[in-house]
């Protein structure tokens, strides 16, 4: 079976022959999707059922904890955003005895992200075989999808895939699945929709909400007991790659990426592309002109200057050995004749508005910052706003209970860096040679 | 509470969702312990041989039980 004319590009202004020739990706198409929100794609709804999934993946392996060394020599490191080597969770599991969880996480709360809704939409049956997957691996006692309360889209391709695993109306295709399963003893998912708001995709949070409190992030103690309860959250590309490496197959060498279009009047593309891909090459493809700068990782994350990543592979391990990265893969670039330092301000009152309200270092540094940034953007701030928001910025860093605040103080310090001309131009008092609009999603102008 | 050993290194943590920034502890380990702007506590990463007593006065005295030392874990 050819698996290229699967991965055909349908997004305009992308050749297919840019990217001829590729092994088999995560997704079946690259897609597009509107501006923010959930991944519901604009145009043709893909999605795999489980006859094309046995048929392209052939079985799946039950997990056992061999694969820890699989894990290990793959090198899966999670796709949620912090890259961890996933093995290192796992070990951390695996030094406990008590009731564990395991979760697929599917919340991506990054307004501008697409790429794990893309997935949950199109490949159901990958992210659920990793899901089991893991579940068998570390004997877990319950295997949790965690969605947005939002992402209608998302949960009717993944019930639709359970009924057709667990064989609800679809008897016939299940059987053998069914029987393996009963065979491996593995836990039947549970599909849980939490709240939308930004941080209730925190792992933190997910794992609170199960036990039965609020969706909010918290901190957790080490414990000195063996039979404390457990938990593992792994996001859900993560989890797709991993039932790919159990099967024996090399993980496809790919990364998926959502890109922002600079227009206003255009939305998201979310794609599956080499990770040799430049940024050049990638804004390229998609038909865009280079940017001034580019937001990496979204709202959470931070600017880099175009010329300074624009020939930059998308690689994680390659960004950061630049000192920088993409987290979830979220990349957003500003099309020259905005202005920088009025996005940052949007960007900090959305994350300040945001906060659990929990912790003092993000309660009251939030808004200090949010504050400052807006200062700074309406030039109202005096010269002393800048060093205020420095300081603070490096006072409130890894202070949380979660890393939200960080999202903030890593966009402050990157835009002051990256927008100098534009700070100047705004202490000076002179009207800013960029238009004040907002063009970054989901924020308030 | 688990005792530690007295030659493992050993820090000063807080949970910040219990903290209330009353500031007890700076008071109480100022060498290891400073208030931001908003009076929160900021503490070092590890704490001297000479800090820890005093430390272990603040994690008794925080009236939010926000505070415990625990050993650096250089595992993750």
């Amino acid at each position: 079976m050819n698996d290229d004319t699967l991965l055909m590009p349908v997004v305009a202004g992308r050749s297919p022959a840019s990217f001829a020739g590729r092994a088999p990706g995560l997704l079946l198409a690259d897609t597009r999707l509107r501006r923010s929100g959930p991944a519901d794609p604009v145009g043709t709804f893909l999605t795999e059922d489980l006859a094309e999934h046995g048929a392209r993946f052939g079985p799946r392996p039950r997990g056992t904890t061999d694969l820890l060394d699989v894990v290990d020599q793959a090198g899966l490191t999670g796709h949620g955003g912090a890259h961890v080597p996933a093995a290192l969770k796992w070990r951390s599991v695996l030094r406990g005895q008590g009731p564990l969880t395991v979760i697929a996480n599917g919340a991506e709360s990054e307004p501008v992200a697409g790429k794990d809704g893309t997935l949950l939409r199109q490949r159901p049956h990958l992210v659920l075989d990793g899901l089991e997957i893991l579940a068998e691996s570390l004997g877990a006692h319950r295997a949790v999808l965690w969605l947005h309360g939002d992402d209608e889209g998302a949960r009717r391709s993944v019930e639709r895939a359970l009924a057709e695993r667990y064989g609800v109306g679809h008897e016939h295709a299940a059987r053998g699945f069914q029987e393996a399963m009963r065979r491996a003893q593995t836990v039947r998912i549970e599909i849980v929709s939490g709240p939308s708001h930004y941080l209730s995709g925190e792992a933190s949070a997910i794992v609170r909400a199960l036990a039965g409190g609020p969706a909010l992030p918290t901190v957790r103690r080490r414990s000195t007991d063996p039979l404390a309860a457990r938990s593992l959250v792994h996001n859900v590309e993560t989890l797709a790659r991993l039932a790919i490496v159990a099967r024996g197959i090399m993980a496809p060498a790919t990364r998926l990426l959502t890109v922002l279009a600079t227009s206003v009047h255009e939305g998201r593309a979310v794609v599956e592309v080499p990770l040799t891909t430049t940024f050049a090459s990638l804004l390229e493809g998609l038909g865009e002109s280079p940017p001034q700068a580019v937001l990496l990782g979204g709202y959470g994350g931070r600017w880099a200057l175009w010329q300074t990543v624009a020939d930059l592979p998308v690689d994680e391990a390659a960004l950061r050995r630049a000192g920088t990265g993409l987290g979830a893969g979220v990349v957003a670039p500003l099309a020259t004749g905005a202005c920088g330092v009025r996005q940052t301000a949007a960007v900090l009152a959305y994350l300040s508005s945001m906060s659990a309200r929990q912790c003092g270092p993000c309660v009251f540094g939030l808004p200090a910052l949010a504050a400052g940034m807006e200062d700074l953007a309406a030039g109202t701030g005096g010269r002393a706003v800048v060093g205020t928001l420095l300081a603070d910025a490096a006072v409130i860093e890894g202070r949380g209970a979660c890393h939200h605040p960080d999202g903030a103080t890593g966009l402050v310090s990157s835009a002051v860096e990256v927008f100098r001309v534009d700070v100047e131009a705004h202490l000076a008092g002179r009207a800013c040679q960029h238009s004040r609009r907002v063009v970054l999603p989901g924020l308030a102008q | 509470m688990r005792q530690t050993a007295a030659h493992a290194p050993v820090r000063l943590r807080v949970d910040p969702l219990a903290c209330e920034g009353i500031g007890l502890c700076a008071q109480l380990a100022g060498d290891s312990v400073e208030l931001d702007r908003w009076g929160y506590p900021v503490i070092e990463a590890q704490l001297a041989a000479g800090e820890v007593g005093a430390a272990r006065r603040a994690v008794r005295a925080c009236p939010r039980r926000a505070l415990w030392i625990e050993e650096v874990d250089n595992r993750r």
